[in-house]
C-alpha cells in the first residue's frame, strides 16, 4: 500500500498542533505571573534605593539576584517548551503509526 | 504489459519517498524524549533546600536590629546550602538531557553568592528581605515546575 506522503504530513501536523495548542496557555499564564513578581521586586528595589534603604551597591547586587531568578523562570518555560515539543512530536508518530506500519508491512512506529 | 518509462519514475519517485518516512521514522524510534524524566531525589532535595531558605529569612528577621543578624552567625547556613547545592547539581548533571535543571542550579548558587554579599554589607529593613525571599522562592518553584513538567502525565 502506498503512503501519501501529503496526506502523512497533514495528519502529523493536526496532531501535532493539538498538543501544542494544549501546552500553550499553561506556559503563557505560568510566564505572565512569574514576570508580574520580578516587576513588583525590581519596583520594591526602586522605592528601597529612593527611600534611602538601599546603597547603589546594595540595589545592583539586589537587581542581579532578581535577574538570575528571571532567568531560571526562563529556563523553566524553555524547557515546558521542548516538553510540549516532545509530546507534540510523539502526538504525529502515534496519529500515523498504522498507516505507516500497514505499508511498509512490520511494526515500524 | 510492459511499464513505460513515465511509470518507472513514478514508481522510483513513491519509492524513494517512502524510503525517507521509513529512514526518518526508525531514526526518530517509537517515541523519542528530549528531556530527562522526572527525578524525585532532585524534588524533594530542591524542595527540602527551599525549606532551609525559608527558616534563614524568618531567622534574619526575627534578629533584624539586633547584633545575631550579622553575617558572621550565619556562615554555616551558606557553607551548608553551598554544598547541599552541590549535591544535587551533580545528580542532575549525571542525567542526560538535563542541561536545564543544571543551569537553574548554577544561577541558584550564583544568587547564594550574591545573597552572602549583601548579608556582609548588612540588612537594614524586613522591606530589605522580602525581594530577596521572593527571588529564592521563585527560583526554586521554577525548578520545581520544570521537574513536575518532566512527569509527563505519568
Amino acid at each position: 500500500m502506498a503512503i501519501r506522503v501529503p496526506s502523512l504530513a497533514k495528519q502529523m501536523l493536526d496532531a501535532s498542533r493539538g498538543v501544542l495548542e494544549e501546552s500553550w496557555p499553561e506556559i503563557k499564564d505560568y510566564a505572565k505571573a512569574e514576570f508580574k513578581k520580578t516587576a513588583e521586586s525590581i519596583a520594591m528595589i526602586v522605592r528601597l534605593h529612593a527611600a534611602g534603604k538601599l546603597t547603589q551597591k546594595k540595589a545592583r547586587l539586589h537587581l542581579e539576584i532578581q535577574k538570575n531568578a528571571s532567568r531560571t523562570v526562563l529556563l523553566t518555560i524553555e524547557g515546558m517548551g521542548i516538553i510540549a515539543v516532545e509530546r507534540a512530536i510523539n502526538a504525529a508518530l502515534g496519529a500515523v503509526r498504522d498507516t505507516v506500519n500497514t505499508a511498509i508491512g512490520f511494526r515500524l512506529i | 504489459m510492459r511499464h513505460s518509462g513515465r511509470d518507472t519514475a513514478r514508481v522510483l519517485r513513491r519509492a524513494l519517498q517512502l524510503t525517507v518516512v521509513a529512514v526518518t521514522l526508525a531514526g526518530l524510534g517509537c517515541q523519542i524524549k528530549l528531556v530527562a524524566d522526572y527525578d524525585e531525589i532532585t524534588d524533594r532535595s530542591v524542595t527540602a533546600l527551599q525549606r532551609e531558605f525559608e527558616l534563614f529569612f524568618i531567622d534574619v528577621e526575627r534578629n533584624l536590629y539586633t547584633p545575631d543578624a550579622v553575617y558572621d552567625n550565619y556562615i554555616g547556613f551558606y557553607d551548608e546550602v553551598r554544598a547541599e547545592l552541590s549535591v544535587i547539581r551533580v545528580r542532575a548533571a549525571a542525567r542526560p538531557k538535563n542541561e536545564i535543571t543544571v543551569e537553574q542550579l548554577d544561577l541558584v548558587a550564583q544568587n547564594v553568592d550574591n545573597l552572602e554579599e549583601l548579608h556582609k554589607l548588612g540588612f537594614e529593613s524586613p522591606e530589605e528581605l522580602e525581594p530577596l525571599r521572593a527571588a529564592f522562592q521563585q527560583s526554586f518553584q521554577a525548578i520545581l515546575t520544570l521537574e513536575l513538567a518532566k512527569k509527563r502525565g505519568q
